[in-house]
């Protein structure tokens, strides 16, 4: 769908050049649109949130001067129809009073609820006061440029009028508000405040992480607790981060991890990290990201959390701004820039942030799994405004984004004219010029978007569902404004009139509205949870009101019900009691009302009974070295250097109990260590103390020399300073328990060694190997060759001429598959397909399997999946949620390979395709990095974007190229068709969510069934991290559990390989992983 | 549009020149014109945002093309050739009579510019304007001076494209993720790699090896109060305070400012960081030749002299100086002052993106100082104009030694270098200057 998109658009851009007229008439017949706009004569609504940029207010001198405002609905006239207040950042607010059938008449004049305040942002309505009228709480900017002012709080009177008390409840804060959260999260039965303050640059904006435990004024967010009806800021006693950082730009509050109290998610800008506080029930919060995320947006702006897929956890999106669109992907600036920035960052504490939008699916309140690439969610280009709502009463719960930036500043090409030409003026002078310059920035206007979902995956409706109709829309609400059981769209847009899409599902679907009569001086309920069951589903939501961005909607909660009745409908209150309504009406607004009865609601205690649990038996941590091959090999399209830790185990003194090797990175010692049943003691084996230098990627052991003990290999990969020297594979020989290394055993293997596998293949009663290696380690691009030792016998080992590979390999194993009693070779590989050789006793010939399966493939095994008593061959690839996620025989991932400028020093450079074209997936920058005649062929980045590779590195080149392909990313098995292999088969989705580097054979509570695990960290910033692959236990293809609810924590880092080891009294669960510390797991 | 205005004006000027009778204007070549040339080379590297070592490549090799061939069978001048590393004779060029040498000398410069910028586009606008207004002034003289610009040129950038900047495009970047507190660290805002660590492989015109002048090492660093590192560390972060008490007014303030020349200062305003792009060192310096040129009305052939015997002291300098920096790859006064002593401190200067030691400033200061002081002698007063088209004063010297004295302080001004740095730096770029002084005859006895 990325690609697809992308393919769309440029479409239509060369339709628009070529045959403007015709599109224009085709434009003029109206679609019949699920959400269709209506125009300001029809709704009364003539509202637009205006700029007036003068040379001392703009963008140049304010940060945020594009990021628009918010609106706010609710009933406040109780007439049961919600009425809506738009902000206008420096004009008048307006108030509109719904009229029905959608028609509204502006009451703002006299209901006085105009802002004394410089910049306003967003809004909210609560009923501050509990007198049954609603209130609306508007937060501002002030105490930068000559902003002045406060958040406003106008009290409704009850008459259509309003009065500004802020003050007098404690909640005329002055700084740089963004928006309010009203929730109750200390449970006393009155709404309490979380306001998102933003920050600007300034000399603290690079300091250490750190400083968020302090507290900066105007900047830092802040709590503010409902004391009787005063608000009193309790930020520092609540451990509320409030450091010159705080880049916040929208929180969630939801009970994430289902414990009964209310968290708060918090989406902070530029290169602070996002908060996620965790309610103590005690009246403070833990900030617990870092356990609970793997990646995170990096400019994160608004947010939304909802259960997007019914399991009764909240889910949660926060927005970023990675554009869609070629043309304008290759003009700005994207995360490629950020590899170094980011490294710098890491060190002063922050984490590692990517610029995309991230879809985080909760995982029992555990932790987050993130699946935007898998939904082709994760570039909507300048998004602000994110909603969860079921748009078209299914029941599954959809997707709104708000869009659109008025001008794009992170635009290199005007980066680049301002830094030629600011130099002329002196400081001020220049400030003045860059004002003047800023209608050089190119638009930002994108569409809206919206996606339809299902409970696994979205789809884009963009175009379907509502117009594909670029704007600048910031705020945005989902409500229904006319009673009709669908959701309508209010949108706050700048420059531009609000938008009103008016949704036409009407009474075609079944639905269920509900309001809450709760109790104390939370009387609308926010924080109520309702789950209704229908149709043997359920549907779980949380009652608040501020939501997406600067915005708010109405206190009630949406459901579809598709063509269904609901069976039941539990709701969980505020005070965590719980009451049951069985028979409930439907299509219909339910009012329901708080009854003393109801009873506790218990929680489930998800960590109980889990079969093992973390105890540290043995003590080894991998830590890569700092080699990086970005730094050698420009444009490798990642990292090959961190494979490691090497891992073998076996039964080394035939004690019974399996012992185990893991080799570590170049600069550290790898370790033996003994298993005597009850524990594991390190054995120091000198020849392996002495080989520190070298960077072991995989090990086996294997009887090399025939006298019945366990001999070692270890496959070497790329050491740090790179010394050849320290780059070969090793054999060790045992010699009565101690390993010795042998000299002129196996031939060199300069090579990225990526595999090691012995078996005696020509059945001479020796042990052969066969020896795998990913790359050649000073050049990507050209192939390295993979061989087989033959033994001879003595432990001298020499290459079968016979065979040959020359092909990325990543994995390989000798398995059974024809049942012919002698083992077969299987293989994986990168930029190829998968090659299965049947063994003729010592001659192996390939056999055919389906075309177009070239893939990044990490691992390959045999298993019986599909329970049919026979073995498939299962295929870890790098999975559906990536950067190439759309990647398909049609559409493959070119790699091409030259010295395209003659300069001795081979590149590397990777093109997707569009159309019929394919384009450099690096920028400008990065291929003029490695070759200087990017930079004399495009002057401008405008010059480079839209230019297909031929013309990037000019066809004779092109010609001269070697090619590789990648056709699927999909990880799958080779389905066992009474010994033949001619079916790939598609693992399901939660397989596919991240690189599957290894399948191991356990036995968990007497199932039969393999630990699935992987994830990569070698990408670069392009792609963020790859780590969604949580750890899976896999019985069947239809059957597989997280491993998670056995009690193993999630695997958040690349894992190598797990395994599970046999003690006396207990199993150990072993997991290992690159740049980590081993965690061991025990079960009895 | 001003492109089509452009073509048909070529169009009519081709149409007049046909239609016309020939001429045979002399075409004259002043060192203005010289001049003119060298500020828009400036003008397009500025634009293209060349590294300051890179920037001292740039502009030596088009002077050295320009002085082949005004010293071509020249009475005064001698031939670089066999003088500088690897420079072998010119081939046999066979000279139309009355060749005009100052218009050849001009275009070999320009011809080998154009081979070293990014945006080749702006320097063909500027040579091919001149080019047709010289073959509409007197197209023979032009061709044959043409002809033999063009063949020095080409022996220039043979010989140039040996350098071994080609290949150090592709070597790794500086490694900087280190666990040592005194080694060198990217530095805010822009957080930028180190740039061209590689740049002592680059083969240089005149020493003999990179580390030929390596200088003494620096004070070793150590956060032991009273350590003279420390010491040095505090002095930098005491004269920054000082300075910013002085207010706007504080001499030295504007000394740093004015002796800033780092094409990399990002600007870090509203939603965006851009580079407020100045000119180098090495291009001060060159500016500098120019005033003292103009002030000495010197002739065409004498300018260049200059020009090139600058340019050289200036590019083995920066090769020197890169040599050390990469090698004792000091961390920078403001990483260690926000670690340890002052989070919120800001150096006056924004941190240039390379190790400290020695200042690159310095070692150039001194290097062009000491040449320029033998071509126009010592005690050579100027008004530096220099940095006017970017938005600073004027300052005066009394000679080169003290612009270049002063050029070297204005560093831990700026505070982005420590003193040792500084004096350690000014010493080692005399030391080259010297070695250019003595080693390359110019000038037949």
């Amino acid at each position: 769908m990325l690609i697809k998109n992308r393919f769309v658009k440029l479409f239509l851009l060369s339709l628009l050049v070529f045959s403007c007229n015709e599109l224009t008439t085709e434009n003029k017949t109206p679609k019949n649109y699920l959400l269709e706009q209506l125009t300001p004569e029809e709704t009364g609504i003539d509202f637009s949130n205006l700029l007036k940029e003068d040379e001392n207010h703009s963008i140049i001198n304010y940060i945020y001067f594009y990021n628009g405002s918010g609106l706010c609905a609710g009933d406040i006239n109780n007439d049961g129809l919600s009425d809506l207040y738009f902000v206008s950042n420096q004009g008048d607010n307006k108030l509109y009073l719904n009229k029905g059938n959608l028609k509204f008449e502006d009451i703002t004049k006299s209901a006085n609820v105009n802002s004394n305040s410089d910049w306003n942002t967003g809004a909210t309505m609560v009923d501050i006061n509990n007198d049954g009228l609603l209130d609306i709480y508007l937060c501002s900017v002030s105490g930068i440029l000559d902003f002045k002012g406060n958040n406003e709080l106008f009290i409704n009177n009850g008459d259509g009028t309003f009065t500004e008390k802020a003050k007098e409840y404690g909640l005329d804060f002055s700084g740089y508000s963004t928006q309010s959260y009203f929730f109750d999260y200390d449970k006393d039965d009155d709404l309490d405040v979380y306001i998102v303050n933003h920050a600007v640059h300034t000399n603290l904006s690079y300091g250490p992480a750190s400083q968020r435990h302090n507290r900066a004024d105007l900047v830092g967010d802040v709590l503010l607790k409902n004391d009787n009806g005063k608000f009193v800021d309790v930020s520092e006693e609540a451990n509320i981060f409030g450091g010159p950082n705080g880049y916040g730009l929208s929180a969630s509050i939801a009970d994430f991890n289902n414990d009964g109290w209310d968290d708060i998610y918090v989406c902070n800008d530029f290169h602070e990290d996002d908060y996620y506080y965790l309610n103590n029930q005690d009246g403070t919060f833990t900030e617990s990201l870092s356990d609970a995320f793997s990646t995170i947006s990096r400019f994160s702006m608004g947010s939304d959390a909802a259960d997007i897929n019914g399991d009764g956890f909240v889910d949660l999106i926060t927005l970023d701004m990675l554009p869609d669109q070629e043309k304008v992907i290759k003009q700005t600036e994207g995360d490629d820039a950020m590899y170094n920035m980011q490294k710098q960052l890491k060190k002063l504490g922050y984490r590692d942030q990517i610029s995309r939008n991230m879809l985080q699916i909760n995982n029992k309140g555990d932790y987050f799994t993130e699946t935007a690439s898998f939904n082709n969610i994760e570039d909507t280009d300048w998004s602000w405004g994110p909603l969860f709502a079921d748009f078209d009463n299914d029941g599954y719960q959809d997707l709104f984004i708000c869009n659109g930036i008025i001008r794009r500043p992170n635009d290199l090409d005007f980066r680049k004219y301002v830094s030629s030409t600011f130099k002329k003026y002196g400081s001020h002078e220049g400030l003045k010029w860059l004002y003047k310059s800023i209608d050089k920035m190119p638009t930002g206007e994108s569409s809206n978007r919206i996606f339809k979902g299902n409970n696994s995956k979205f789809e884009d409706k963009t175009g379907q569902w509502i117009a594909d109709t670029p704007s600048f829309s910031n705020g945005g609400i989902y409500i229904d404004l006319d009673l009709d059981g669908d959701l309508d769209i209010v949108t706050n847009n700048l420059n531009g009139k609000a938008e009103i899409f008016k949704n036409k599902t009407n009474k075609s679907k079944n639905y269920l509205t509900l309001t809450f009569n709760y109790k104390g001086n939370n009387k609308e309920g926010l924080g109520t949870k309702a789950i209704l069951y229908s149709n043997g589903t359920s549907q779980f939501k949380q009652l608040y009101k501020s939501r997406g961005f600067l915005s708010a909607g109405d206190g009630k909660l949406y459901f579809g019900l598709a063509d269904n009745s609901v069976d039941s409908l539990h709701i969980i209150w505020p005070n965590n009691k719980l009451q049951k309504i069985t028979t409930v009406d439907i299509n219909k607004n339910l009012k329901i009302d708080y009854q003393d009865s109801a009873t506790p609601y218990s929680y489930p205690n998800l960590k109980a009974n889990t079969i093992f649990k973390k105890e540290t038996l043995i003590d080894y941590t991998h830590i890569e070295d700092t080699y990086d091959d970005f730094f050698h090999e420009r444009l490798i399209p990642y990292r090959v250097s961190i494979q490691g830790p090497a891992v073998a185990i076996a039964d080394i003194d035939n004690n019974g109990f399996e012992d185990i090797f893991i080799g570590n990175t170049s600069g550290k010692e790898a370790k033996l260590f003994m298993n005597n049943g009850m524990s594991f003691n390190e054995k120091e084996v000198a020849d392996i103390k002495k080989d520190l230098l070298f960077e072991d990627n995989v090990a086996t052991f294997f009887d090399a020399d025939g006298d019945k003990d366990l001999d070692l290999y270890v496959g070497s990969g790329i050491e740090l300073i790179r010394r050849k020297a320290f780059e070969n594979d090793r054999l060790y020989i045992n010699n009565n328990n101690t390993f010795e290394k042998s000299t002129s055993k196996i031939p060199d293997n300069l090579n990225n060694t990526s595999s090691v596998v012995a078996y005696d293949y020509d059945q001479d009663g020796d042990q052969d190997l066969f020896v795998g290696n990913l790359s050649n380690p000073d050049h990507f691009g050209l192939n390295p060759t993979s061989y087989i030792l033959v033994n001879d016998g003595q432990g001298n080992f020499t290459k079968d001429q016979t065979f040959s590979l020359n092909i990325k390999v990543s994995s390989a194993t000798w398995r059974d598959i024809n049942n012919d009693g002698v083992k077969d070779l299987l293989v994986s590989s990168e930029w190829d397909s998968p090659k299965i050789y049947i063994n003729n006793t010592g001659s192996l010939n390939p056999i055919e399997i389906p075309e177009h399966l070239n893939g990044l493939w990490q691992t390959i095994t045999t298993y019986d999946i599909d329970a049919d008593g026979d073995e498939d061959i299962l295929l870890g690839n790098w999975g559906e949620n990536t950067r190439f996620n759309n990647v398909s025989t049609e559409i493959p991932l070119r790699m091409y390979n030259l010295d395209f400028d003659s300069n001795g020093t081979l590149e590397t450079i990777l093109a997707y395709k569009i159309g019929d074209n394919f384009y450099p997936v690096n920028s400008k920058d990065e291929l003029a990095s490695q070759m200087n005649i990017i930079s004399k062929r495009f002057v401008d980045y405008k010059d480079f974007s839209l230019r297909p590779i031929e013309e990037v590195l000019t066809p004779q080149a092109l010609k001269k190229a070697t090619i590789n392909e990648v056709q699927t990313l999909t990880s799958g098995y080779l389905e066992n068709n009474n010994g033949t292999f001619n079916t790939f088969i598609a693992f399901k989705d939660q397989l596919q969510l991240a690189p599957i580097n290894s399948f191991d054979e356990v036995t968990i509570n007497n199932e039969k069934g393999l630990v699935v695990s992987g994830n990569s960290n070698k990408v670069g910033t392009y792609h963020g991290a790859y780590l969604a692959l949580k750890g899976v236990f896999l019985k069947t293809n239809e059957d597989f559990e997280q491993l998670s609810n056995y009690g193993i924590e999630p695997f958040n880092g690349q894992v190598k390989q797990t395994g599970l080891i046999k003690m006396k009294n207990k199993d150990i669960f072993v997991v290992i992983t690159n740049n980590e510390e081993l965690k061991t797991y025990t079960s009895n | 549009m001003i492109f089509k205005v452009k073509h048909t004006l070529s169009i009519l000027i081709v149409f007049v020149f046909f239609s016309c009778q020939e001429k045979n204007t002399p075409i004259t070549i002043t060192p203005q014109q010289f001049h003119e040339t060298v500020d828009q080379l400036t003008k397009v590297m500025i634009h293209d945002v060349f590294s300051p070592p890179v920037a001292s490549r740039i502009y030596v090799y088009p002077n050295i093309a320009a002085y082949e061939v005004i010293s071509y069978n020249n009475q005064t001048y001698n031939s670089l050739t066999n003088q500088l590393n690897d420079f072998e004779q010119l081939p046999d060029i066979t000279l139309k009579k009355n060749t005009n040498t100052p218009l050849a000398a001009l275009i070999a410069y320009m011809e080998v510019s154009k081979e070293l910028v990014f945006s080749r586009e702006k320097l063909l606008v500027y040579t091919d304007s001149l080019y047709n207004h010289w073959s509409k002034t007197n197209l023979k003289e032009f061709n044959d001076a043409k002809l033999f610009g063009e063949q020095v040129a080409n022996h220039v950038k043979n010989w140039m494209h040996k350098d071994k900047y080609i290949e150090t495009r592709n070597m790794p970047v500086h490694n900087i993720l280190t666990d040592d507190p005194f080694k060198w660290v990217p530095t805010p805002p822009a957080f930028m790699a180190g740039i061209e660590p590689h740049w002592n492989k680059i083969r240089p015109l005149i020493l003999d090896s990179t580390n030929q002048f390596k200088p003494k090492a620096p004070p070793t660093p150590s956060l032991d109060k009273s350590s003279e590192f420390y010491k040095e560390l505090m002095e930098v972060y005491a004269i920054g305070n000082l300075i910013r008490e002085e207010g706007n007014d504080s001499e030295k303030l504007n000394i740093a400012k004015f002796w800033d020349c780092n094409p990399y200062v990002s600007v870090n305003k509203g939603h965006f960081m851009f580079a407020e792009k100045k000119i180098t060192p090495g291009a001060h310096w060159i500016g500098i030749c120019k005033i003292a040129c103009q002030d000495a009305k010197k002739d065409f052939e004498s300018t260049i002299y200059a020009y090139t015997k600058t340019s050289i002291a200036i590019n083995d300098a920066f090769i020197s100086c890169w040599d050390e920096k990469y090698r004792s790859n000091l961390v920078r006064p403001e990483t260690l002052i926000n670690n340890h002593i002052d989070n919120t401190w800001l150096p006056l200067l924004q941190t240039p993106p390379f190790p400290e030691y020695t200042s690159g400033h310095s070692v150039v200061s001194g290097a062009a100082s000491e040449v320029l002081t033998t071509i126009f002698g010592d005690h050579f007063a100027f008004d530096d104009t220099t940095e006017l088209p970017y938005g600073l004063g004027v300052r005066q010297f009394t000679s080169f030694r003290n612009a270049a004295q002063e050029a070297a302080i204005s560093r831990f001004y700026g505070g982005i270098h420590y003193m040792s740095a500084v004096e350690f730096g000014l010493e080692q770029g005399k030391k080259i200057g010297h070695f250019v002084n003595d080693n390359i005859s110019f000038l037949s006895k």
